[in-house]
């Protein structure tokens, strides 16, 4: 086969991969769909490295050997096909490239020490994981930010476009295009993934796979591994007619055609230079095979060598940094006394899905790639901005104000690529408790309005929210803690404001509420006949 | 501009063009949507003891005087029951799959020409359409389900005479259809004690917390104002009686095997909440109902028609 055909196969494959992660993100989703786009999950290499360690050993969390053997025989595959973020950059690049001057350079060689800063990020970013921070992972990881632009950026858009095709059907009176509901996205988060993908664009309308040969620590890491694997791409050097085409099409801007050096830290096997050199001037070079001549230099390892003490200071400043951001607090609202909602409520700290085990181990293994808010049916979690402190920057909370958790739902347990979010069946979910519902008696409608009320306890999928007899005929909300599971369905629904009269406290480590009795079936009635 | 002085309208604009075939084809419309609004059938209500729902809807029907009598052909019905809830039909917390999907066959025998089906469902509305058995029993009888959790198929009503609900955002559906058929679920309801025809009703608004913060009971009275529904078939086949309005098991549920057919709104409901072993003039709303001559809770004054299957 000749390696010209590379790239077209290469095109085929990663456009697939990303068309089943973007339908994914964008809660497109049966039966197989949700198949391939787990094994697609599995594949990440950031995730899949999280996961290891969140559910120990599990052999859905290998996934990352299997990344990591790939690069160290052919390279980085990876950055070419399985990330998505890869060819949302690639897309963008060509789209771009259409709309610029057409430039007969359209990349050029960049010599520079890009290493030290490369390797620094890594480094920064591995070790403050170690330290119990998932920050910079969070903000430079290719799958998690590609998630946070599909979700706060993208999913919003097709939503709307769903939506105004599914009301123009309607208006003509057709019902098959179901309308979604809308997300309602905390606009501190939507600012921070603006940022990201302005950033990834530019970079990548510009200069190819710049992000992933400087910010990316996926990219890092397999860069370090491709340095030293089997196929490397190689100059033929009798065949080279200096045309530098290659260089010129190289989205890693690794290939230096002066030198008739490529380096292979920075190559992302796009395989551009193959299609487009005319004298089969490269070649796929087998390093293990040791009785060929070398015809290039390796350009790898300096840089490594070089960074140890930048990557220190680097971390080091970071780490202070990190400390010293505080917690953002609510601010209160002032409103008039003697009215329903007069009390200021809501839970202290964020709410974390149910499987999550708690604030910390989701803190600990959250990547804030937003699958499970573009999944989640009811739309309760969404992202959070400094809730949980710098640790938990971005990361996913339940928000009782725009929704509920659903009784029976598993959904983001079900796609959480890191065990974030733990994998529960349904009698687990019913007793995770993930924070207590409080009642203020004081600011309820039963007590100040004098009337019945009772939405709470009508939404409660437990009953740990019941109405007891209050004053005449009237009924008041009581919460049974020992049931309760903290779904928020009751907050919810409270229709007290600017504050609700009941609302749910997280539960820093979940804990396990009192299961519901046997299902016993119907009971028979007594009376045979009409009482009237 | 309302139903009523729509309807007024439509009738005088019909008289005054009366040639024009627009003209003629609203004075027809309304002349029937007239008629069904004081149509009764044959007994003010018919209540069904049995096993099979389906046989008793049947048999409810016949008596009263078939489902021709508020359904012509080529008009569009709007059938609403309890979705409420993300449960499935074993929990008795939505009504019964089987029964809507035999009132839709009925309202197409009757020459309906479309008939939908919807509820502004309190858990997440997919999953409670899928769930409760609702859409595939409803699609297959060949109604369609509407959605009716999203503001846009929602409109701005006023409603002249309430007390506390004088406007509401009310589904398309309601405002727009020829025929408007309630189909509860008798339930325990720990905000308003029972829900049966009346308390189905907040399905059909779009702010159901302002129903909760300025009297509910009230609020539940006052939507009737604006359109009673023209039937109700009430499923009491099996009754929450406990942990309402979606329950936590099936052992919240006693075998009531009842159904209840009417016309009027607040006899229905009465009847409802004595089978559930509740006095009606104690149910708040209904009490509220009765004094705004909504309708009346006297049944001894009604023409009853009770069936043993």
């Amino acid at each position: 086969m000749s390696l010209k055909k590379l790239k077209y196969i290469r095109i085929v494959i990663s456009l697939l991969i990303f068309s089943f992660l973007l339908l994914f993100f964008l809660n497109v989703h049966n039966g197989w769909l949700d198949g391939v786009s787990t094994v697609l999950l599995r594949l990440q290499l950031f995730p899949s490295l999280i996961r290891f360690f969140a559910v120990a050993f599990s052999v859905s969390s290998l996934g990352f050997l299997v990344v990591i053997l790939l690069t160290f025989l052919f390279g980085r595959i990876y950055c070419s096909s399985l990330c998505p973020l890869g060819t949302l950059q690639d897309i963008i690049s060509n789209i771009s490239r259409r709309f610029r001057k057409k430039l007969k350079r359209r990349f050029v060689y960049n010599p520079s020490k890009k290493s030290i800063l490369r390797y620094s990020v890594l480094a920064a970013a591995v070790l403050l994981w170690f330290f119990g921070s998932l920050f910079l992972i969070n903000l430079l990881d290719p799958f998690s930010n590609f998630g946070k632009i599909t979700v706060t950026l993208f999913q919003p858009v097709f939503s709307w476009l769903n939506n105004s095709l599914s009301f123009f059907m309607q208006s003509r009176d057709i019902y098959t295009l179901s309308p979604m509901l809308a997300q309602s996205l905390p606009i501190d988060a939507v600012a921070v993934s603006v940022g990201i993908f302005a950033t990834v664009f530019i970079m990548s309308a510009f200069r190819g796979r710049f992000f992933c040969n400087t910010l990316c620590p996926a990219g890092s890491i397999l860069g370090l591994v491709s340095t030293r694997s089997v196929f490397q791409i190689r100059f033929r050097e009798e065949a080279c007619t200096m045309c530098r085409k290659c260089e010129f099409a190289c989205k890693g801007e690794c290939i230096d055609s002066i030198n008739k050096t490529v380096d292979a830290s920075r190559c992302v096997s796009c395989f551009n230079c193959f299609t487009v050199c005319k004298q089969e001037g490269l070649y796929f070079h087998n390093t293990m095979a040791k009785t060929k001549k070398t015809t290039t230099i390796p350009l790898q390892n300096i840089a490594v060598e070089n960074s140890q003490a930048e990557k220190r200071n680097f971390l080091l400043t970071l780490a202070a940094g990190a400390l010293s951001i505080p917690l953002l607090n609510k601010v209160s609202i002032a409103v008039p006394a003697e009215s329903p909602g007069i009390v200021p409520t809501g839970t202290k700290a964020p709410v974390t899905p149910p499987g999550s085990l708690g604030n910390e181990h989701f803190n600990n293994n959250c990547i804030a790639c937003y699958l499970c808010v573009g999944a989640c049916p009811t739309n309760v979690i969404v992202p959070s901005f400094f809730d949980y402190g710098l640790k938990g920057f971005m990361q996913p909370k339940l928000d009782y104000t725009k929704s509920f958790c659903n009784y029976d739902c598993l959904r983001c347990s079900e796609v959480c690529p890191t065990g974030a979010i733990t994998k529960i069946d349904k009698e687990t979910k019913h007793t995770a408790q993930v924070g207590i519902a409080k009642f203020v008696k004081k600011s309820c409608i039963v007590t100040v309005e004098g009337t019945d009320c009772g939405a709470c306890s009508e939404h409660c999928p437990t009953k740990a929210v019941a109405m007891i007899p209050f004053r005449g005929n009237l009924r008041l909300p009581e919460v049974t803690e020992e049931l309760c599971i903290g779904c928020g369905a009751c907050e919810f629904a409270c229709p007290t404001e600017p504050y609700k009269a009941i609302f749910v406290e997280s539960n820093f480590e979940h804990k396990t509420a009192q299961a519901l009795g046997e299902d016993e079936g119907p009971r028979e009635s007594e009376e045979e006949e009409f009482p009237f | 501009m309302d139903r009523r002085n729509f309807l007024k309208n439509g009738i005088m604009f019909g008289a005054a063009t009366g040639f024009g075939a627009a003209g003629l084809a609203n004075a027809t419309f309304d002349m029937t949507s007239f008629r069904q609004q004081s149509l009764k059938g044959n007994y003010d209500l018919v209540a069904v003891r049995g096993e099979d729902v389906v046989a008793m809807f049947e048999k409810a029907m016949q008596e009263m005087g078939g489902m021709s009598l508020w359904v012509k052909p080529g008009q569009t019905v709007v059938v609403k029951p309890n979705i409420g809830w993300d449960v499935t039909p074993e929990r008795a917390a939505n009504t019964s799959p089987e029964l809507v999907a035999a009132i839709v066959k009925q309202c197409f025998e009757a020459g309906a020409e479309k008939v939908n089906v919807f509820d502004h469902t309190c858990d997440n509305w997919e999953r409670c359409y899928t769930n409760s058995g609702m859409k595939k029993a409803v699609e297959d009888a060949g109604g369609r389900m509407i959605p009716g959790n999203f503001e846009q198929n929602y409109r701005a009503i006023t409603i002249p005479g309430a007390v506390k609900l004088k406007e509401a955002k009310v589904h398309e559906q309601i405002i727009d259809s020829d025929v408007f058929i309630n189909v509860p679920v008798l339930k325990h309801h720990g905000s308003t004690s029972l829900t049966i025809a009346m308390k189905n009703l907040m399905g059909v608004v779009y702010d159901r917390r302002f129903w909760h913060r300025n009297d509910l009971h009230q609020c539940i009275a006052d939507f009737c104002l604006y359109r009673k529904p023209d039937l109700n078939i009430v499923d009491a086949m099996l009754v929450m009686t406990q942990n309402g309005p979606k329950g936590t098991s099936t052992a919240d549920l006693v075998k009531k095997n009842s159904l209840l057919v009417s016309s009027d709104i607040v006899a229905v409901d009465a009847a409802s909440a004595m089978i559930f072993g509740s006095k009606p003039k104690e149910i708040a709303y209904l009490a509220n109902a009765e004094k705004m001559n909504i309708g009346t809770l006297d049944l001894s004054q009604m023409n009853i028609k009770r069936l043993y299957l």
